[in-house]
């Protein structure tokens, strides 16, 4: 079965940019900084992961440790 | 072949779903689900390789090599869904999944936000069954391939939320425990 509700853009970006740890995203280098702030903006794992540099489950990582949840 | 017995995962559905706990219900709920090439290339940890390689080698896993045909129309749609503002940007991989959904059946499996709206919103994509993690967990419940306690009917979804911090929408994770307590009642 499938539940249908899907999250509006604005709202799954506002619920990523209250739960991130902008310190933490502060102290990253900057490929790394704008590929978190990428990520809080559009939530796409995949295309964040190719702006860092970094594999996508490396990435991954990287967004639980800045708090960004995953909204969907 | 029917609907149900295959799904076909994005990378990001995968590895995130791969730090899930209780990730093996995946595979008691389709005969095989596919996955792009490039997932292996997009693993790090030792955990997620051995848990690949491993349902890989049990046939639980199997590699999806899209044929040029389908790339095509999944370059197609990526064109068509970037003309249409009110769905979020979909990249390669999701269109990839999406395609074979349409052409095969196989139910789509993505935490991706355009990925989930297609289907709503453009009637070629209309006939394919697209789940997120929050689906997986739901059908598997449903369907009595996981074990749960009935006392606590959300305990699974906070688990998943927990083990890769993800938040469900309010409304359809309310809806998800709404039918888990259905199914306890045995409604």
């Amino acid at each position: 079965m499938s539940l249908g509700h899907v999250l509006s853009e604005e709202e799954a970006r506002e619920l990523r940019r209250r739960f991130a740890d902008w310190d933490f995203i502060s102290r990253q280098p900057p490929k790394i900084r704008e590929a978190l702030k990428y990520y809080i903006e559009k939530g796409d794992l995949y295309v964040a992961a190719r702006i860092a540099g970094l594999k996508v489950e490396e990435f991954n990582e990287l967004r639980i440790k800045a708090g960004i949840p995953n909204v969907a | 072949m029917s609907r149900r017995v295959f799904a076909i995962a994005d990378t990001c559905f995968l590895i995130d779903w791969a730090r899930f706990r209780r990730k093996d219900m995946l595979f008691k709920l389709f005969k095989a689900v596919f996955v792009p090439e490039d997932v292996l290339n997009e693993v790090r940890s030792e955990e997620t390789i051995a848990w690949i390689s491993s349902a890989l080698s049990r046939d639980y896993l199997a590699l999806y090599t899209p044929s040029r045909d389908e790339v095509n129309e999944a370059r197609q749609l990526i064109e068509e869904s970037r003309l249409k503002p009110h769905i979020p940007s979909v990249d390669l991989p999701e269109a990839i999944c999406l395609v074979a959904g349409r052409r095969r059946g196989y139910v789509v499996l993505t935490e991706n936000r355009g990925a989930l709206l297609i289907p709503k919103f453009m009637s070629r994509y209309s006939g394919v069954v697209v789940w997120r993690s929050l689906e997986v967990i739901l059908n598997a419940i449903l369907e009595g391939v996981v074990e749960i306690d009935c006392s606590k009917p959300g305990e699974l979804f906070s688990e998943y939320s927990r083990d890769t911090l993800h938040i469900f929408p309010t409304k359809a994770l309310n809806r998800a425990v709404e039918e888990v307590k259905r199914k306890c009642l045995g409604k």
